[in-house]
């Protein structure tokens, strides 16, 4: 909550000589904060941000008195003064006392209802320094009864309404819910049909007030009024909320109603109404007080004990500190051995909940800025990280792969979860969406991958991004599952390239990837272009390039691969640790062999039988090219093997090395009509 | 046959030492490894010698043998390196040949930097789902039914039914929801936990996207303090910010904590004046407190034994505090200009 309070307003009930600057400054450090200094025409003002729950100190008093026991408690001189009239004797000036009838059909709508009715109203501008105070604060001044409602709900935090006595119809009021089908015309002209529960007020024909909004037009004092309702109450803070919310419409007034209001501040601040409403327009009391308060607010008291307070501000205060710091705040003290009785001021009932609560009061007055820095002794606890701690290693290894980092919104739009080839239904969906753009929690990063690269095809060629996030997949009747994903794309690479890079992570993780082929259907992958990726039986990813189609409809100009790979399922398999092996003493024996063999037969298949004929002899299998070519036959491609021989006691002779190798070619001749290219 | 060993050695090093090119160190080398070398001549005199001397003559040789090889590499090695510099240009100051590195995205430099600098107070970093049910998310932290934050135009809430002891699925506004759950992994303290994930609400504008990500930090022990808390901050500050940074604590209001704070450091925008990103010359960095009591029970820990306290912040906000970047949307529009300017 935002306020602004004109400082020579503050200085009237707050007697200090120190600068506005100073002020500013113990307040924002010890209180509420003020976020600017302004300066409009001749006035300093400035602006507060209050939190929600000091509603006390929304207001130019409440502030006064924040400002004053900070500034005691920093020993700078200063002295609280209150505003006149707060305690006014309301008897009435008249012999014969008005009658106004009032009927409440629900205690609990208005906690308290006070009203008085004066006459020998002059209405007439304000004195100038009303007229200015309200303009600093941004309310336009309108005649000196009105202004006193204004002036008073800022100075006090106490809303209130005049009436014009004579436009209230047979004299009688009755406060109750509003029903369905009601509307009234507010003072400013607007005509707002009433949700049901609405606060309202009826004379002996219609409704005169939409409370704790706005009043009726109906009955609003005009020049010509003579006799006015002075009128100030509390109201269920719950019932306004409702109707600010159902009608969109937010005053002053409500603001502070909804908040909830001191019950024990609702007749000084009548009182104080009275007071001015005699300064500044001739009133004379012309009714007996109404006051309804059916339930008096309860006085809260706590116990605080020292030994917490100071485990708290890890320093030993002196107890007459603390005990001074909350008389300053308006706190009466008790004081037991070891601990102190305190009991809480009405206004603040509603914010101090516990000694926790009077440990804050005392920790904030005497200043966070005063107490000393220290970190933390004590054991460190020895715990398990999370699997967002190699992330970060692995993000890293990424950037050096020449890997560009991208981050996009986790919420997606129905056009990019249809894209994305997933049904709504499956899909973790928003009750309350800001914009169609994002509605869906997404199931899968690569669309907005394919995203990202559309942004930028046009800027550059070769668009190689990663986006580590968690993605969502519903669950019956649980949480969705929220896997820690890792997503690729490369433009213009081919499945070689994104298999080797999943290779390298499987390195950087150190664990170890199965590439196998596709047995269903992907919604993005294309099924003879891609592989999924294992760690024993596991599915932990999967590879390759993304459909035609897809690309297609992101209007993407060149061909994507991909990489899609759970790093919290990679999380729970143990990482692999190689083991030293000794450094063969004596040099290998190379020999390349190149084979022609039929074009599906997998790479794999063919190590696995080379390595399943050979004898301990052969150490390695290498790959070094795999091409396809007319010359080589219909459907065959060329794989150039490099075997290694080695054994621990000496080089292998030529003669064994070739034993070895005959045996391979045979065997492969027998089992893939393998021939050897000469 | 010291001396004439010497002698050699002597000699051998002049003529090394003048040799121009390689044809002159090859010809060197047949002089003095040569069959007819004067070491092999001197080998052969050995067996002229009394046997008392023949042993250290032979050591004598061999040694002298080897000066030789060191002297014949050097030389060789000379050779080709003035040959290098006389026939390739450089040109030092044109570029290098490099490999092409990536970019690491702003978030998670700052999230490494971050973790880093708790990692050395003994944080751990841990996960935490980010839809999370109600109870994590609100109500154990001690947010009543009627709290704004919990009202649907503020948070988001997730299409299902709600569990009837936890509440409505949300995406998690804050990532405070790894409180409670962190004292039910952990049960016993100490803890010092971070917990680093995506977040969301309910707004866009220059400061706010609907999705950024949150840091939170959490710390129990036996006799916490605000000190405690300062120091932390104050550690933490001039690890990430530079040490002309100040921080400064201001009452504020959290549910979940008492005393509440919120943390500010000096605006780096305008160097402290202030501007539209700031207030008056402050940024606010995040919220802290000293965890409530309840929130305490709520994780079934016994707020007479243990206390604490608890930060977050987004990290957004720090990156802004620290790049000057003037509109946060920025970090998410993904512009390849815009990532490729940060390593």
């Amino acid at each position: 909550m935002n306020i602004s309070v004109p400082v020579s307003w503050l200085r009237e009930y707050v007697k200090t000589d120190i600068t506005a600057k100073t002020l500013a400054n113990a307040l924002s450090l010890s209180g509420p904060s003020v976020e600017k200094i302004e300066k409009r025409g001749n006035e300093l003002i400035f602006e507060l941000e209050v939190t929600t729950n000091r509603t006390d100190a929304y207001s130019i008093f409440g502030i006064a008195r924040e400002s004053n026991a900070i500034l005691n408690a920093q020993s700078l001189k200063s002295s609280l003064v209150k505003p006149g009239g707060l305690n006014l004797n309301l008897d009435p000036d008249k012999s014969k006392p008005l009658l106004l009838d009032i009927v409440i059909k629900d205690k609990n709508l208005c906690p308290r209802f006070t009203a008085i009715i004066v006459d020998n109203i002059k209405i007439q501008p304000s004195p100038a320094y009303i007229r200015n105070r309200l303009s600093a604060s941004g309310i336009r001044a309108i005649n000196n009864i009105v202004d006193i409602s204004n002036y008073i709900m800022l100075e006090l935090g106490q809303p209130m309404h005049t009436f014009d006595f004579d436009k209230i119809k047979g004299a009688k009021m009755t406060l109750r819910k509003s029903q369905k089908g009601e509307s009234i015309k507010t003072l400013d002209g607007n005509i707002h049909k009433l949700p049901e529960g609405s606060i309202v007020i009826e004379d002996s024909e219609r409704l005169i007030d939409l409370c704790g909004i706005m009043g009726g037009l109906n009955s609003t004092v005009s020049r010509r009024t003579k006799r006015v309702l002075l009128f100030t109450q509390a109201y269920n803070a719950q019932a306004i909320r409702k109707t600010t919310q159902a009608l969109a419409f937010r005053t002053e007034a409500a603001s502070r109603f909804e908040k909830g209001i001191d019950l024990e501040g609702v007749l000084p601040a009548l009182s104080r109404a009275v007071y001015l409403a005699k300064q500044t327009a001739g009133a004379q009391i012309a009714s007996e007080l109404i006051d309804i308060y059916p339930d008096k607010q309860k006085s809260k008291t706590f116990r605080l004990n020292f030994n917490k307070l100071n485990n708290y501000l890890g320093i030993n205060l002196e107890q007459s500190k603390s005990v001074q710091i909350l008389k300053s705040l308006g706190f009466q003290t008790k004081q037991n051995p070891n601990q102190i009785v305190v009991t809480v001021p009405s206004w603040r009932t509603q914010d101090i909940e516990s000694d926790v609560d009077l440990i804050e009061e005392i920790a904030r007055i005497y200043g966070y800025h005063n107490l000393p820095s220290k970190l933390p002794t004590g054991e460190t606890p020895n715990l398990q990280e999370s699997e967002l701690k190699n992330v970060i290693t692995l993000k890293n290894a990424l950037k050096y792969l020449g890997l560009t980092e991208v981050i996009t919104y986790s919420i997606i739009s129905k056009k990019s979860l249809r894209i994305s080839g997933r049904s709504a239904k499956n899909t973790v969906e928003l009750s309350n969406p800001l914009t169609e753009e994002w509605q869906y929690m997404r199931p899968t990063i690569i669309p907005s991958l394919l995203d990202t690269i559309v942004k930028n095809q046009y800027i550059k060629d070769d668009i190689n991004i990663f986006e580590v996030a968690k993605t969502y997949l519903s669950k019956k009747a649980d949480l969705p599952t929220q896997d820690l994903i890792l997503s690729i794309c490369l433009t213009d690479s081919d499945f070689y390239q994104i298999k080797g890079l999943s290779e390298n992570i499987a390195n950087i993780l150190h664990r170890q990837f199965k590439f196998e082929k596709l047995t269903r259907n992907h919604p993005l992958f294309d099924h003879s272009q891609s592989a999924v990726i294992k760690i024993d039986d596991e599915q932990v990813g999967i590879v390759g390039s993304i459909k035609s189609n897809i690309i297609d409809a992101f209007r993407i100009k060149s061909e994507v691969v991909a990489a899609e790979i759970n790093l919290t399922k990679i999380d729970k398999f143990p990482s692999i640790l190689n083991n030293f092996k000794p450094i063969a003493k004596y040099p290998p024996v190379v020999e390349d062999l190149s084979i022609i063999i039929a074009k599906v037969l997998p790479i794999e298949d063919l190590i696995q039988q080379i390595k399943s004929t050979a004898s301990t002899l052969l150490k390695e299998v290498n790959i070094l090219d795999v091409f396809e070519n007319p010359n080589l036959g219909e459907n065959k491609k060329s794989v150039t093997l490099r075997l290694i021989f080695q054994k621990t006691s000496g080089t292998p002779t030529s003669d064994e090395a070739n034993e070895v190798k005959e045996k391979i070619i045979s065997h492969l001749e027998k089992t893939f009509r393998a021939k050897v290219r000469k | 046959m010291e001396k004439r060993i010497r002698k050699i050695l002597n000699e051998a090093a002049k003529e090394f030492e003048s040799a121009g090119d390689e044809s002159e160190i090859d010809q060197l080398y047949v002089k003095y490894f040569g069959k007819k070398s004067p070491l092999n001549k001197l080998t052969k005199k050995i067996s002229t010698l009394d046997p008392a001397l023949k042993p250290k003559a032979g050591q004598n040789i061999n040694k002298a043998k080897s000066t030789l090889e060191k002297l014949f590499d050097r030389a060789k090695r000379n050779v080709k390196t003035k040959k290098a510099s006389a026939t390739k240009y450089i040109d030092v100051t044109a570029p290098g040949k490099k490999i092409t590195i990536g970019h690491l995205h702003l978030v998670s430099q700052a999230i490494e930097e971050i973790v880093t600098i708790f990692s050395k107070l003994g944080y751990s970093l841990q996960s935490y789902p980010e839809i999370d049910w109600d109870w994590y998310a609100f109500e154990s932290l001690n947010m009543p039914k009627d709290h704004p934050a919990r009202d649907d135009w503020e948070t988001f809430f997730v299409k299902a039914p709600p569990n009837p002891k936890l509440g409505n699925q949300v995406l998690t506004p804050h990532t405070s929801n790894g409180q409670v759950r962190e004292m039910e992994n952990v049960k016993k303290p100490p803890i010092r936990m971070i917990n680093i994930a995506r977040c969301y609400r309910r707004q866009i504008d220059i400061s706010h996207t609907p999705m950024f990500h949150q840091f939170e930090g959490l710390l129990i022990d036996k006799n916490i303090s605000i000190p405690n808390l300062k120091g932390t901050f104050d550690y933490f500050t001039t690890n990430f910010f530079g040490k002309n940074r100040v921080t400064r604590l201001r009452p504020h209001h959290f549910r979940f904590t008492e005393p509440s704070f919120e943390v500010d450091v000096t605006c780096d925008v305008c160097g402290g004046k202030s501007c539209r990103i700031c207030k008056s010359g402050w940024l606010e960095l995040g919220g802290a407190g000293m965890i409530h009591p309840k929130v305490l029970e709520a994780g079934k820990i016994d707020p007479k034994k243990y206390s604490g306290f608890a930060f977050g912040w987004g990290i957004e906000r720090t990156i802004s505090m620290k790049t000057k970047i003037p509109d946060i949307r920025l970090l998410y529009q993904n512009d390849i200009r815009f990532l490729e300017q940060f390593s």
